[in-house]
């Protein structure tokens, strides 16, 4: 009890006062999970929307293999990634391993199949009908796609959630590609796993109630923005 | 006047077994055509071929754009007038030009005041109007309409159908609507076309269907249910061509009393077979027929066909 009150004290005390090492730790956080969301949206949207929507042959077993990405284990994709990112592997020309860029591929790499799965599990949600009905109007395909992602916004918002959410605590990818190195690419989940490394747990844990505020404000945030869409869906009966 | 569809010689097939056969028909500027028949008769299939969505053998020739109001009203999730904007982007109509056709079309269908309620607080007859608006709005040259008053109660379905009537009529799209129950066909179409089994059974004007089925067949279909034999022929008749009448020259039994808002429809057994005919209520007094009641009827038309025919 008196580590935590500890850490709760640090905490209080790295936030009140003008720490850069702390503030430079959440500054990367933010970016790891903001650019590797971003990607795995900008690549996983369309793969989902594709999914979720097409008729092909494999459709099945590409829908098992994105539903078994949300199992990856993160350690696995940080070693396979890192080994593919040593200087004479086929990333190695790209110098990517132990950097920022690094980190941000491992991540996105990670969000990637949240996205996919979930998006495709939103828009085959969609009314029956609707998709349908939009092409006998002459829809074209573009403006399908942005009627597809925008009746399924709910779900689509869930998997940026999850995907956020894993970006800003995952610590096996970063660690393992990244490197851990303060200053380049070290988060707040790693900081706090090498300060619990080092027998620093008051610092460890002042680190993770951090971590956890950012996640608890981003999530509560996107949550909110959520829930409005869904309200003003739901409502509206004047 | 111009043909807005020519259909020639077309048949569909749906899992490789022909559902639609060899069908001929054309539609002309501002017609409106009702395909009818029972469920099962290829009229959805046919509806589907004509816009386009499946292949067809033969020719269907179409002069100017083709809008089908699917069967099922998906609407999107936003505001009603959103909708029916969306629908117009989707056609392509100038976007400055969207907003008034769009609250003409919902004012024709009496649902302008839901203009701005969400797609998900309508009723089920609200929804059926939006989608029709949104056909309406597009302003197509021919209107494809699969079952567009499916599934609603029958006051809601009967309240569409005189605002629909209204409506198609004021468009000048040609519209062609696929319907399974007569009375809409009778209520919406200039023309109607009777399909049975994936072929043109019969073809004409309601009136002259209704007056002059080409066959048994389509007789029964449009509801001759009373068939009395005679030699080798079969006079068939609906419930307006008996009347129950004490100097009558058929004597009859009561056979079936089906008790209705205003009265009863009553099936009579005669020597030849068995009509139907209505009873109307009198005042507050109920029927008082029942069923092995001797009667006299006297048969005031009905359609002849030969048995053999």
């Amino acid at each position: 009890m008196s580590f935590l009150l500890e850490g709760l004290r640090q905490a209080l005390h790295l936030l009140t006062h003008d720490n850069p090492y702390i503030w430079h730790l959440v500054w990367v956080t933010m970016k790891v999970a903001f650019v590797s969301t971003v990607a795995a949206l900008v690549v996983g949207l369309p793969i989902g929307l594709t999914l979720g929507l097409g008729r092909f042959r494999g459709r099945g077993i590409l829908m098992v293999l994105a539903n078994a990405g949300l199992g990856l284990p993160p350690v696995v994709v940080g070693l396979m990634l890192s080994v593919l990112m040593f200087p004479q592997a086929p990333l190695g020309r790209y110098h990517l391993l132990f950097t920022l860029h690094g980190v941000y591929i491992a991540q996105s790499v990670l969000a990637l199949p949240v996205i996919v799965a979930l998006t495709a599990s939103a828009v085959s949600d969609l009314p029956p009908g609707l998709l349908a009905q939009a092409r006998a109007y002459g829809a074209s395909r573009l403006q399908l796609a942005g009627l597809a992602l925008r009746e399924a916004r709910i779900g689509i918002m869930a998997a940026t959630i999850a995907a956020i959410g894993s970006a800003l605590s995952e610590v096996g990818a970063v660690v393992l590609v990244g490197g851990n190195i303060l200053g380049v690419d070290q988060t707040l989940a790693s900081a706090a796993l090498e300060a619990v490394d080092g027998g620093h747990f008051a610092i460890g844990i002042a680190i993770g109630i951090l971590l956890l505020g950012l996640v608890l404000i981003i999530t509560a945030l996107l949550t909110v923005l959520q829930q409005l869409g869904a309200a003003r869906r739901m409502g509206a009966s004047s | 006047m111009t043909a807005i569809l020519e259909v020639e010689r077309a048949s569909v097939q749906r899992a490789r077994r022909d559902v639609v056969h060899d069908v001929s028909l054309s539609v002309a500027a501002g017609e409106v055509l009702a395909l009818l028949g029972p469920n099962g008769a290829g009229k959805s299939t046919l509806l589907e071929a004509i816009g386009g969505v499946i292949p067809a053998r033969g020719e269907i020739r179409r002069h100017g754009r083709v809008a089908t109001v699917l069967q099922s009203p998906g609407l999107a999730r936003r505001s009603v007038v959103a909708n029916v904007d969306l629908a117009q982007a989707w056609w392509g109509v100038p976007r400055g030009e969207r907003r008034p056709r769009s609250l003409a079309a919902l004012t024709e269908l009496r649902v302008d005041h839901l203009s701005r309620r969400y797609a998900g607080a309508l009723s089920g007859g609200e929804r059926r109007r939006v989608h029709l608006a949104r056909g309406l709005a597009v302003r197509p040259d021919l209107l494809l309409l699969d079952e567009p008053f499916a599934g609603l109660d029958a006051e809601s379905h009967a309240a569409l159908v005189e605002d629909s009537t209204t409506a198609f009529r004021a468009a000048s799209s040609a519209t062609v609507v696929v319907v399974h129950d007569r009375a809409d066909a009778w209520a919406l179409a200039d023309r109607v076309v009777v399909l049975l089994d994936g072929r043109i059974a019969a073809q004409g004007s309601p009136e002259q269907l209704l007056a002059d089925p080409p066959t048994a067949e389509v007789a029964r279909f449009l509801g001759y249910d009373g068939s009395l034999r005679s030699g080798n022929t079969v006079t068939l008749t609906r419930a307006r061509h008996v009347v129950l009448d004490d100097g009558g020259d058929q004597e009859a039994t009561v056979l079936r009393v089906v008790r209705r808002e205003d009265g009863a429809r009553v099936q009579l057994g005669l020597a030849a077979g068995s009509v139907w005919c209505e009873v109307t209520r009198d005042g507050v007094e109920p029927v008082r027929l029942a069923v092995g009641d001797g009667v006299r009827a006297r048969i005031l038309g009905g359609v002849t066909f030969r048995e053999d025919a």
